[in-house]
């Protein structure tokens, strides 16, 4: 044996990380920690239902437990069920990959209003995972505050027809919700201009093949940079739709307070062309992601240099970047810290790795995993690929059930 | 006989078909999987197959990986003539305009030097219900089949 490794949190971060390391040295043991039943992390629930191909990454990562010798621990919360420093006492490394997954607030006035709703809570609710609250009433016309991927992602769902969400895994009752959510504009605000939005092109591109909408962009402005200008491109094809859902752009506000007396009802910005308050029936927030808390982030990174924390104790994707970047880009960090990790690795077989994790209940493994994908994927009804199993309770029924002969 | 599958990737998928078709083909041939970046284009030789598997990103775009090897082929512009290639793609049919744009530049780049395609280039669709190697595997077989006409016949 060349050591023992706990990976804090299986999305793409762990999932890369433990396929580099085992790549270059193949009789390492990489356990997999992660405080949800199943894995894959925002793959699962963060990835947009109907974009199933990015999702198809999660084959490479089954792959780490059906060949490469990975072990999987559903259920598991570091910091709760078992602590950062009992794992970092039984492991020679531990790498936290944990994620973000807080709600970055919206810090004005109002921002707490009832009807302020974050895109992270939201697409939770919407995929369907285990901890998510109940899908809200977002009323006739939501407000989306933010200009990145995700504020696309929910705008290109809010706004498409039921049969647009053919062949995703949306689930039944957020498939329901939204056909039944009675929208019928959308406004999307960011602080920037358009030429310096954080969304991709091709995240635009796709809004142009939705049927059911209007769309408008103002102040889009103009650029002499060739890459910005083919955002500005992607958004002057959008204008011409003829859908009854109206979707608007707009670009230089910055959100100054929510107004309403017990719910959102307009949003006030300021723009460099003074004030404007644009009414609305519900915010929603996409303005990015932090730690929620139950590990104490701030105070583990005080000291992080290129992904070490102290020794033996790592940190990689959002967790330590913080809220930017795809799904390549984690297996970019991934693959620099396993080399690190490799080369400063000191195996104590005193140690007891996996013994720890042994004695806790209710933990889910990656054959438990295995039964709850076959659960999903053997009969979507049609029009869908995936039913996602919603509670914990049922999950964790699923994954203790023996296979049947 | 010797084959090199050449992969450009961005998130692994291509980089996990590559190995597994060398893998497939190791029991009757001489197969190494290698990453794009890491290929310098001056090392092309004609006894070798060459089967390049590569995915699409950005805008229909090269992966990351198989980029300096796609500027290198273009800047240093070396003579590929007697060299056979199959070419395998990934991409994603939400993208519609530019699906499979990244190994539709590759396959025109190789043949712009002078580099002979055998076989069609596959357009694998990962939004689409075929397994990658499902459909990689045939194919290999039959660009190795293809080229054990081809490749040697010169020498
Ligand atoms: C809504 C949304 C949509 C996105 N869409 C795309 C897209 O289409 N394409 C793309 O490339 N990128 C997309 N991204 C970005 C991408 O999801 C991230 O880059 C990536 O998921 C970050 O990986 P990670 O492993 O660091 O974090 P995560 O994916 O969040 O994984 C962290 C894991 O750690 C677990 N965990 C957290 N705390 C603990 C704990 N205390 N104990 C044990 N386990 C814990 C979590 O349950 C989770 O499984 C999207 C992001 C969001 C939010
Ligand atoms: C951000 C992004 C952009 C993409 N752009 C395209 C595209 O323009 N055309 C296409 O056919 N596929 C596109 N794809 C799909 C990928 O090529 C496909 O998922 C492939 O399997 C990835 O293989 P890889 O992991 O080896 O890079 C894109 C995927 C992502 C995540």
């Amino acid at each position: 044996m060349t050591g023992q490794i706990a990976i804090i949190g299986a999305g793409p971060s762990g999932c890369f990380l433990a396929q580099a390391l085992l790549k270059s040295d193949p009789a390492l043991q990489v356990d997999l920690i992660d405080r949800l039943p199943v894995p894959y992390g925002l793959v699962r629930y963060g990835v947009a239902a109907d974009h199933q191909g990015t999702k198809a990454v999660s084959r490479q990562f089954a792959r780490l437990f059906e060949r490469q010798g990975a072990r999987f621990f559903g259920n598991v919360s570091i910091g709760s069920d078992v602590t950062l420093d009992d794992l970092r006492g039984a492991y020679d490394a531990v790498v936290l990959a944990a994620g973000l997954s807080a709600d970055r607030a919206l810090a004005v006035p109002g921002g707490d209003l009832g009807g302020v709703f974050g895109a992270g809570k939201l697409t939770r609710a919407l995929y369907e995972h285990p901890e998510a609250e109940a899908l809200p009433q977002l009323g006739p016309r939501p407000l989306i505050v933010g200009n990145g991927n995700v504020a696309i992602d929910l705008l290109r769902l809010l706004a498409k027809t039921p049969e647009e969400l053919e062949g995703s895994d949306l689930g039944h009752s957020p498939t329901d919700w939204l056909a039944a959510s009675g929208i019928e504009e959308i406004t999307i605000t960011g602080r920037s201009p358009a030429a310096a939005a954080k969304f991709d092109t091709v995240m635009i591109k796709e809004l142009g093949k939705l049927g059911g909408v209007t769309i408008r962009v103002l102040g889009a402005g103009e650029t002499d940079d060739p890459q910005a200008r083919k955002k500005l491109e992607a958004l002057a094809a959008l204008e011409e739709g003829e859908g009854p859902r109206r979707i608007t752009f707009r670009f230089g506000l910055t959100p100054i307070a929510v107004e309403g007396d017990s719910r959102a009802e307009a949003v006030r910005f300021a723009s460099d062309a003074g004030e404007e308050v644009l009414p609305c029936s519900s915010v929603l927030t996409a303005i990015g992601f932090d730690a929620p808390g139950d590990l104490p982030r701030d105070l583990l990174l005080a000291e992080e240099s290129e992904g070490k924390l102290a020794e033996g104790l790592y940190a990689t994707g959002w967790f330590r970047r913080g809220p930017r970047g795809t799904i390549p880009d984690n297996r970019a960090d991934a693959k620099e810290l396993a080399e690190r990790i490799l080369t400063e690795i000191a195996p104590d077989t005193t140690k007891t790795g996996a013994a720890l994790l042994g004695a806790l209940p209710d933990t889910t493994d990656y054959s438990g995993w295995s039964r709850i994908d076959n659960a999903e994927t053997a009969n979507p009804p049609p029009g869908r690929c995936r039913v996602k199993i919603t509670t914990r309770e049922d999950m964790l029924r699923l994954a203790r059930e023996e296979e049947t002969q | 006989m010797n084959i090199n599958v050449l992969y450009g990737t961005e998130t692994g998928n291509a980089e996990m078909l590559a190995e597994d078709i060398a893998a497939e083909l190791e029991a009757n041939h001489e197969v190494t999987a290698i990453n794009l970046s890491d290929f310098d284009p001056a090392n092309f030789d004609a006894d070798t197959l060459y089967l390049l598997v590569c995915s699409t990103y950005g805008d229909g775009e090269l992966p990351a990986s198989a980029q300096p090897f796609a500027e290198k082929l273009e800047s240093e512009q070396p003579d590929l003539t007697g060299v056979h290639f199959g070419i395998f793609g990934m991409g994603d049919s939400e993208y519609e305009e530019t699906f499979n744009g990244g190994p539709k530049t590759l396959a025109e780049l190789m043949i712009a030097r002078g580099a002979s395609q055998l076989g069609d280039r596959i357009a694998h669709d990962a939004s689409g219900t075929d397994m990658a190697e499902d459909i990689a595997f045939p194919w290999a077989e039959q660009i190795v089949g293809m080229a054990d006409e081809t490749i040697g016949q010169a020498a």
